[in-house]
């Protein structure tokens, strides 16, 4: 089978991202301007080509399978990537934005894989919406405590969730961070990444973690689809936290042994737009299992809760 | 494992002198950080320090008497959460549940973090998704075809009704791993945090798909460690160098021969086969199985060992 067939200016107008015809020529024309033809490789001294016909009438084009078409162009007996396009239009997590062979932050030469089961499959067989619950909150403001209760309640529903509690990360997925700033922002950045993951598997994903800057949990927002992250914001004054204290850091923090402890030496940002806010002030105290209920409320009414 | 022993026995003995003696005595004899003891201190406030102090007040005499006594009246007290020391994976699953776990953590780079324990455990997942949740560690060449036998894995797989999830190594770079490159110690840090969430996955009663090369031996050892035994099912796609250089579906194979890609496994880098997995998928000479058939091979495995049931 012959790998590399030449196509000419006809055949390339009827292909674009999301695998219409387009009448207009000019629109894939200006499509191949804007991309930067560079080297595929590890050089990261990109030479850049500027566009020319002659170089768009050489343009070889190799199928890879049915979904996606790579171009490469002739320069000097090189191949040169010109395209990656796609023309599957399946959900946010195929890829479809990617417009080429990714050079994503530090790797090179990473292709998106995709397949053929999709998130709405899992949903279907799992009769539940993947979605991220993000519990925000101080320390001793009972994260951890509502996120279990919720994971109980959503059980008994016959739901499946997932609790990525932020102590326990640091067990296992994030033990080589500590507690510097940045590395504090490549914890929720990680964790975000993971519960991501989780809700395209098709999981009630929990985050139980304090996250205590607005532009952390932002980012953590803008990774998934809209919908499918709520932020749960537990809303408890620093003085019921501390009196309570449930793992002593507020007495080690005001002793001095805790440097940069939230609330008390770093600042907490309080959500300005969250889902679901579970307040706690004054007299008005209610259990963990009625601010779960609070949350499932919420889902149940949203349609997280069925597929 | 060493290191954890170290690190509870002193405490142990810590908690038995700090009720005779108090707090700053304490952590002066014994030459601990004041952190330490102050941990110690902390201990009283929860419900097993309680119990502690409850146990100690209650035999002050016997202790006493001299060493050897105390230290196996430690022993003895805290015998039931203790964690086993012979394996160590299993200690490793121990801590992962958090049960034996007796004090705040100190964890790698992090202070100050404990164990959080839920009710809802990974059985009840697995008894409410009707399987068990394990990692299926592909591993092989470039070009192998581990990402179109996971693909095929993972329809079968939910055509029968499971849930599974693929973890590809290069679609994690466009995530999670984004801010590691392909230096070598890049590469195992890229390994181990796969690992890490395959095991959350695994966890949370998924079977869960890894289709990396993870050419180390080492590298593979240490993600089964992180697992229980028997949920690390590692799948070895045997397929010679050469075919998968004449197939070369990414264009990778062209571009590390022209010298444009340095490093690349099965050319500069070597891979390593592994020694003793679980299932292997040859494709050598005229044998060409379809992924589909490859796919079954898998299933028919998992129905064997017992996975697709709870």
């Amino acid at each position: 089978m012959r790998l590399f067939q030449l196509v000419t200016r006809k055949q390339i107008q009827r292909y674009n991202y999301y695998g219409k015809r387009r009448r207009s020529k000019r629109f894939v024309l200006n499509h191949l301007k804007f991309v930067d033809l560079s080297y595929v490789g590890h050089n990261h001294n990109s030479v850049p080509c500027r566009y020319s016909k002659q170089l768009f009438s050489s343009v070889l084009c190799r199928t890879f399978n049915v979904k996606s078409i790579h171009l490469f162009a002739q320069k000097k007996n090189e191949h040169i990537l010109v395209e990656w396009l796609l023309i599957a239009d399946k959900g946010d997590f195929s890829g479809k934005n990617l417009s080429q062979m990714s050079n994503v932050a530090n790797s090179t030469n990473i292709m998106w894989h995709d397949c053929p089961i999709q998130k709405q499959d899992r949903q279907q067989l799992l009769q539940q919406k993947g979605c991220v619950i993000w519990l925000t909150g101080l320390s001793g403001s009972g994260k951890s405590t509502i996120a279990c209760a919720l994971s109980r309640s959503l059980h008994s529903k016959g739901k499946l969730s997932y609790i990525l509690d932020g102590d326990n990360i640091r067990h296992g997925l994030n033990q080589d961070l500590s507690f510097r700033a940045e590395d504090r922002s490549e914890n929720i950045r990680r964790i975000g990444e993971v519960a991501k993951l989780f809700a395209d598997a098709g999981v009630i994903c929990i985050t139980s973690l304090i996250s205590p800057y607005q532009k952390d949990r932002d980012a953590c927002r803008a990774l998934m689809p809209k919908g499918d992250f709520i932020e749960v914001f537990i809303d408890v004054p620093l003085h019921v936290c501390e009196a309570r204290d449930p793992k002593g850091l507020y007495k080690l923090a005001r002793a001095g042994k805790i440097k940069g402890f939230t609330g008390i030496d770093d600042p907490y940002e309080p959500p300005s737009s969250c889902e679901i806010v579970l307040q706690q002030k004054g007299s008005n105290c209610k259990s963990p299992s009625d601010m779960a209920e609070e949350v499932i409320s919420y889902l149940e009414e949203n349609g997280y809760l069925r597929a």
